[in-house]
């Protein structure tokens, strides 16, 4: 088992590096100059009226010592070498919005988008996992097909559209005041308040991001619970766990949920990008101050530094994922062995 | 089952919760309905939530460059001269009266005022001004935007403690306004160790590499650790800034203006700026009563999601036309625009007031020139080119373009080749108005057999297109100040290399000579003379369809009084909630 985790440590290595390489390229052979964006005023000037006249002019010189100062003067593979080194000491280097260290500025967020990404996952086996047991165990029902229905609703709804509407309908515009329409927190919130009501404006601000986070996660994983479990339900052995005369509760939560759980936990693998990406949108629509709305802003700001840096955090957060699923599979299913072959 | 009944109890939790924190807000939302009329004199007190559509870049107003930053930095900092907010006059603020200038307007002299603090009780004097001037001219401060301005800055003395002289490098109506834009930074605050005591603005201005070491201590220190404790004189203090959800800024209740004639008095206690990055998510905010004050709303926002009994009821919506025009720019080098009549053929083919009327939904004007459309300098005696194509056909006709090859588009013999009517017209992607003129133009083009197609790319991409001349058309806009114009930048044919803002290479040599001329000319009436026959060359050649100035909308809570609309826009400063309409209780005056 340890031989096999370093060698599966040591193959990060090759892995990363490959990865960071790709994502350096695609930011930086992107078209656009962050100097150029500064010189027009920034992107206010894209949505708004337009570039500012006084801003302009004779800036040609003003440009180039700006990008003299963040070392995009000197030739792409050298930038790249001088970015690689920093990180192997982890220094993500300087945003090119505020001068303040990338690693800050990232340190300062990343609770916000765990936090969110935490409770997801929860919600997302919280939900799909019961709804999976009962369309499997009730297949074909009225029941079954309702939630099959839904599932697949859900999981075809885009998260733009879902998230817009939440906000247009049940966050107090012209129709319903259900849940806020954004933030982490009120604004009148206070430190002074008593414990209970900070986290219950906190619960109550959480909520809905939280739901639509973890949609489309519920609705696919309940599908490949039911399916898991339906295989595993045709098994004989459950036949003779019935024969014997166990209850059907035992059967099923004993014998039936611990089997077909395994091929659940290889998903938890997928699911961790695809909520990382899926907090890019809801952050950036809920103005939460997470990595998501970060990554957003700096990506349009062509902050080469911040983006390559938040890149990186989550290449290696879907790297160790991946390795977490791996080793958790053996911990669920004692067939699997890892590091030697089975004699 | 226990597992699903655990959820169950879990929701309940949230949805009780969310119940229970509407009524809250709700409560206090009805309340604040106001008869304007029975507002009183002004009052301090409450908060006033202004919505920002990001975090501001950072807060020193040297190093920062975009307008979310400079807005908040407006209320923290303050400059030597400011302007009157009705007549645009230069006004002293800092300064104890406009400055002296010499005979040969090269040196300007300003006084500072002896009563001026900054926040933290010490007095601003002629040191912090000199040091301010010496931060903006040190080529190692990240402030190379800003710098240009003062690139005629040759140096500045101190007369005595509080009276400072800058040096000029050649006469310029517009310098009395730069100089007097400097903001006044506090020199114990930003360079405790005084590095910079030593060396004078015109050591500055060398070449980075021959400054001595303590002026690279100080760059580094000022570049990095500055930026989010600002501190100046002001009448608002800096509280806290939670990154990526709000900016809060408390009134300075020991501001050295307060009760002082011709300096803006301060009501309102705390300014917050809350970040809500989706407009259509901080408009449903403002209704659920987050926000109080959200500037600039979308035109189809005014018209479709502001008209509601309920809304007129809360909020007061504002209207003025900000700074800006849009336009499209023909590419005057490309070989189909170089023609002036091609050029005014595409102007009559532009409908420009139905644009206004459909994609704006009526908020807007039409302009015919590039200077703002309220100032002085507009030429108001244009006639503006109707929407014609009989005529715009008959230009391109005399200019050379039919349809020879009857294949629908028209062409023309250049250089020997025959030249289809073909061309792009290039726009930023998101940005509806923009695109929604363009395709109306394509539209209408296409009918004429005009083969013009559009073609929408990435703000930074298309801005490297545009100063790389690398378009045949592009629809764009221009920001301007409410101050005396100066369109050098934009139109003076040495501006068209190098990147410069003269993108669509417009030359014209008389026109360089009024802009020249205009530059050095210090008397308003003949500046304006010289500009009147300006936008009559422009008028005549279109080297860009001039197309319309928008009218900004804005919505503000209704309990505010004192909301008055200027040419610059809106002015929160002066705004004040009555006692019994004020909304967040714990004031600072409270405690």
């Amino acid at each position: 088992m340890t031989g096999y985790l370093i060698k599966r440590l040591l193959l990060m290595v090759p892995t990363f590096i490959g990865i960071t390489l790709i994502g350096f390229l695609i930011m930086r052979l992107a078209p656009g100059d962050p100097a150029e964006l500064r010189a027009a005023g920034g992107l206010g000037a894209a949505a708004g009226a337009g570039i500012s006249v006084e801003k302009r002019g004779s800036v040609d010189e003003a440009i180039a010592q700006w990008r003299a100062q963040y070392g995009l003067d000197k030739p792409l593979h050298v930038q790249y070498l001088v970015w690689l080194k920093n990180i192997g000491t982890l220094n993500f280097g300087e945003s090119f919005k505020d001068n303040q260290s990338v690693w800050s500025k990232i340190a300062e967020r990343l609770p916000v988008t765990i936090k969110l990404n935490f409770w997801s996952i929860l919600v997302v086996y919280l939900v799909a996992i019961p709804l999976g047991v009962y369309s499997a165990t009730h297949p074909n029902s009225f029941g079954d097909q309702v939630t099959t229905l839904a599932a697949f609703i859900l999981f075809a709804v885009p998260l733009v559209w879902a998230a817009t509407m939440a906000i247009v309908f049940i966050c107090g515009g012209d129709f319903y005041y259900l849940f806020p329409p954004g933030g982490l927190e009120s604004i009148d919130f206070s430190d002074n308040w008593p414990i209970w009501r900070k986290l219950e404006d906190r619960a109550w601000h959480i909520f809905l991001p939280v739901v639509l986070l973890s949609y489309d996660g519920f609705a696919g994983l309940s599908r490949y619970m039911r399916a898991s479990m339906l295989e595993v339900l045709a098994q004989d052995y459950v036949q003779v766990a019935r024969a014997k005369g166990l209850p059907e509760k035992r059967v099923i939560l004993k014998h039936v949920l611990r089997n077909s759980l395994i091929p659940q936990v290889t998903i938890l693998a997928s699911i961790l990008p695809g909520l990382i990406g899926g907090s890019v949108i809801i952050e950036t629509i809920f103005s939460i101050p997470g990595l998501g709305q970060l990554g957003f802003e700096s990506v349009l700001a062509r902050d080469y530094p911040t983006v390559l840096a938040l890149f990186t955090v989550s290449a290696l957060l879907t790297l160790t994922g991946i390795l977490i699923s791996d080793l958790l599979l053996a911990a669920v299913d004692p067939r699997i062995v890892f590091g030697r072959r089975q004699q | 089952m226990f597992r699903a009944r655990g959820v169950g109890v879990l929701l309940l939790c949230f949805l009780l919760a969310g119940c229970r924190e509407q009524a809250d807000i709700t409560v206090s939302d009805s309340q604040s309905i106001v008869d304007d009329k029975n507002a009183g004199s002004p009052t301090t007190g409450d908060w006033l939530i202004i919505h920002a559509l990001s975090d501001p870049e950072q807060l020193n107003p040297l190093t920062s460059n975009d307008a979310g930053s400079s807005e908040i930095n407006g209320y923290i900092f303050e400059s030597l001269l400011s302007r009157d907010p009705r007549t645009l006059e230069l006004k002293p603020l800092l300064a104890e009266a406009r400055p002296e200038i010499s005979q040969d307007k090269l040196s300007y002299t300003f006084k500072i005022r002896k009563n001026a603090r900054f926040q933290d009780g010490r007095p601003v004097t002629g040191e912090d001004v000199l040091f301010s001037v010496k931060a903006i001219k040190c080529s190692l401060v990240n402030a190379p935007f800003l710098r240009v301005y003062f690139n005629s800055v040759v140096d500045a003395q101190l007369v005595d403690p509080y009276t400072i002289r800058f040096f000029i490098r050649e006469p310029y109506f517009l310098n009395e306004s730069v100089l007097g834009g400097v903001i006044v930074m506090p020199r114990h605050y930003y360079d405790r160790e005084n590095l910079l005591h030593s060396v004078t603005v015109r050591q500055l201005a060398q070449d980075p590499t021959k400054l001595p070491a303590e002026v690279k201590k100080f760059a580094d220190v000022f570049n990095r650790n500055y930026n989010r404790h600002p501190l100046g004189s002001g009448p608002y203090k800096f509280s806290h800034w939670r990154t990526g959800s709000e900016t809060e800024l408390t009134r300075d209740t020991d501001y050295w203006g307060n009760g002082k004639e011709g300096i803006d008095q301060p009501h309102v206690d705390r300014l917050k700026f809350r970040v809500v990055n989706n407009v259509d998510a901080a408009l449903t905010r403002l209704k659920s009563g987050s926000l109080d004050y959200m500037e600039s709303l979308q035109p189809v926002q005014v018209v479709r999601g502001t008209s509601s009994e309920r809304f007129e009821r809360q909020f007061k919506k504002y209207e003025y036309y900000a700074p800006t025009y849009t336009y499209i720019g023909w590419n005057n080098d490309h070989p189909i625009f170089g023609d002036k009549r091609v050029r005014q053929a595409m102007t009559y083919l532009t409908n420009r007031k139905q644009i206004v009327d459909t994609v704006l939904f009526g908020l807007g004007e039409v302009v015919d020139s590039p200077i703002y459309f309220f100032r002085p300098e507009y030429d108001k005696t244009l006639v503006s080119y109707p929407f014609d194509p009989a005529k715009a056909l008959a230009l391109l006709d005399e200019a050379g373009w039919k349809d020879t090859d009857g294949d629908g588009v028209l062409d023309k013999v250049i250089d020997g080749n025959r030249v289809p009517l073909r061309f792009e017209i290039k726009i930023n992607a998101g940005n509806t108005v923009r695109e929604s003129v363009a395709l109306v133009l394509m539209d209408e083009l296409n009918k004429h057999g005009i083969a013009a197609s559009v073609r929408q790319l990435d703000w930074t991409i298309f801005l490297n297109d545009v100063k790389n001349h690398q378009f045949d058309a592009v629809v764009l806009g221009w920001a301007m100040s409410t101050a005396e114009p100066d369109a050098y930048q934009v139109w003076h044919s040495s501006q068209a290399a190098n990147k410069g803002s003269n993108a669509i290479s417009y030359k014209n040599p008389r026109v360089d000579e009024i802009l020249e001329q205009y530059r050095q000319e210090f008397d308003p009436q003949k500046r304006i003379g010289l500009y009147k026959e300006f936008q009559q060359i422009l008028h005549d050649e279109q080297p860009y369809t001039f197309l319309h100035v928008r009218k900004t909308v804005s919505a503000v809570h209704r309990r505010f009084q004192g909301v008055e609309v200027f040419p610059d826009g809106l002015k929160p400063i002066d705004w004040w909630v009555p006692l019994a309409q004020q909304k967040y209780a714990n004031s600072i005056a409270a405690q």
